[in-house]
């Protein structure tokens, strides 16, 4: 069994005058082909002027990785990364990173998708900024 | 034997023992292929759009061909219809990629008129991109019609088309005959199980060892390519093992796509036996474990998977506990086995048991009588009995399926009241 945190971003494309983006973080105990436990749940938005580079994606990720109290590698998927060769993507991380390998990564990983663009649907409904 | 000689374009600065697994993994194709290689040259450098390969390589590979008499020259790289015809022209032979060669393969091997049709269409979606350049490089100067000024292009364009989309049409057929063929299956109670993993990690060999058959085995890749089904006996109760042809890496998407149907058989079943040779490097494991999961995923509908980690007679114990150590997270369920010695196959036989849907067990009486006695045969063609006891009733410890048990004790009701 082994701890991980999946991460996907929601939102890169542009609204109104910017780029309204949700990042969701979910901290699982995994095993090879399923998640065990779900142990917490953080989502966070961030509001950027200019379409995100890869430094803002890694930002993005920290700050929202920050706020989960429990230890594991972040996952996630290649594409969010640019597609950036994992060597390079994992350098530009303060905590251990990978992308996405295993069936449970990419089942933690698709749970994080759900959880960014339905909360930021709802964001965005709410705050009325569609 | 025809002699062959392997150009491999890397690009620069890349990793160099990804480059030499690859020039492996040509030199195996081609040798699966029928091919004697006599020579093989590689070099760094971005894509020439004229040759592929830098200019001075190719004159080099040109006097390799006359110097060894080659016959044929195969680049790793895929190959656009200018490249093909200005290396042919320099070397003054045929000149392949290795997708053609995958697809050479492929049509020696397919024996099955699906396997037949699979490969047809794989040929052409390989061939219809290629179809204008080919016609414009063949008739240069000439141009067809009354007043010469037609087109060969759109109708040899339009030939593959057609030819393609009647393969679809035939193979959808064929596809729902083997999907009403897993039905009828999995409504007579037959469990399946379906062998997965990379070619040549030794899923024929199980295949064999494990249902004892006799199933074509060799050392090179895509041995397997018609799915092979076979009845398999765990303990009285009978599933279906399906040995399947490889994956490989980098296969582009309309090859993945022809040979869609044959995957199929993977991801509809019930268990998922993933073979990997051990005796590789454990990066190389892990990678092919990694794309096995991509291949998996999203497909396989659920069906639990076990890792049998074969030939690990091959290699010794504490090397085996450090790539296990390495790959563990890509391995569900692991076994180790030896398909070749046949280490380990009872322990996979008993984890196939665990991880198959699960049967119910009950007692059921029936009565002393000859509607009885044929009840009590039915039950033993039809689930595994534990134990029997002949008295007043015949009393029977019975594991099935849930409609066998249903259908059992209304039986057992009605027999009863009548």
């Amino acid at each position: 069994m082994w701890d991980i945190i999946a991460v996907d971003i929601s939102g890169r494309h542009k609204i109104k005058n910017g780029y309204y983006m949700v990042c969701a973080a979910v901290s699982v105990v995994s095993s090879a082909d399923h998640v065990e436990k779900v142990n917490q749940v953080k989502i966070k938005p961030f509001w950027m002027d200019s379409a995100p580079q890869v430094t803002d994606v890694v930002r993005i990720i920290e700050d929202t990785v920050k706020e989960i109290k429990y230890g594991g590698t972040i996952v996630a998927e290649k594409g969010d990364m640019y597609n950036k060769p994992e060597w390079v993507a994992t350098s530009m991380f303060s905590k251990n990173f990978k992308y996405q390998e295993s069936l449970s990564e990419r089942l933690a990983i698709e749970m994080a998708h759900h959880i960014s663009l339905s909360a930021r649907n709802l964001l965005i409904q709410e705050l009325d900024i569609s | 034997m025809k002699s062959v000689i392997l150009v491999q374009r890397n690009e620069p600065r890349s990793n160099e023992s990804e480059n030499s697994d690859k020039l492996f993994e040509l030199e195996e194709l081609a040798k699966s292929a029928g091919y004697c290689i006599v020579g093989e040259i590689t070099q760094s450098k971005n894509p020439d759009r004229r040759y592929q390969v830098g200019r001075g390589k190719v004159d080099e590979l040109a006097s390799l061909v006359n110097e060894y008499n080659a016959e044929k020259v195969i680049f790793y790289n895929q190959l656009s219809t200018i490249q093909i015809y200005n290396v042919s022209e320099t070397c003054k032979c045929e000149v392949i990629d290795k997708f053609h060669l995958i697809l050479e393969i492929f049509a020696t091997r397919a024996t099955t008129k699906r396997a037949k049709l699979q490969v047809e269409l794989a040929q052409l979606e390989y061939e219809l991109p290629k179809a204008k350049n080919i016609v414009s490089l063949l008739k240069q100067e000439e141009r067809p019609g009354f007043m010469s000024l037609g087109e060969y292009e759109d109708s040899y364009e339009q030939d593959i088309k057609n030819r393609i989309s009647r393969i679809k049409n035939e193979l959808k057929t064929a596809k729902k005959d083997r999907e009403s063929l897993r039905k009828f299956r999995h409504d007579k109670g037959f469990s399946l199980v379906a062998l997965a993993g990379y070619t040549n990690a030794g899923k024929s060999t199980l295949f064999n060892t494990i249902v004892d058959e006799d199933v074509r085995v060799e050392d090179m890749l895509f041995t397997t390519l018609s799915p092979v089904t076979r009845s398999l006996n765990l303990g009285g109760r009978h599933v279906l093992l399906t040995d399947t042809v490889g994956f490989i890496e980098d296969l582009p998407h309309w090859m993945i796509d022809a040979f869609r149907s044959t995957l199929d058989e993977i991801f509809l079943t019930d268990v998922i036996l993933l073979v990997v040779d051990v005796t590789e490097d454990a990066e190389k494991i892990r990678k092919k474990l990694a794309t096995s999961h991509e291949i998996l995923w999203d497909k396989s509908e659920g069906a639990p998977i076990i890792t049998v980690l074969n030939k690990v007679d091959a290699i010794k114990s504490d090397e085996l506990n450090k790539k296990l150590a390495k790959i563990e997270y890509l391995a569900p369920n692991p076994v180790f086995i030896s398909a070749k010695s046949g280490y380990g196959i009872d322990n996979l036989r008993k984890q196939i048991s665990q991880q198959v849907p699960g049967w119910k067990r009950t007692s059921v009486s029936l009565p002393m009588s000859d509607d009885g006695m044929a009840a009590v045969s039915w039950l033993f063609e039809e689930g595994v009995v534990h134990n029997i006891d002949y008295g007043d009733y015949i009393e029977v410890d019975l594991e099935a399926r849930d409609e066998i048990i249903l259908k059992a004790q209304i039986y057992e009701r009605e027999i009863f009241v009548d």
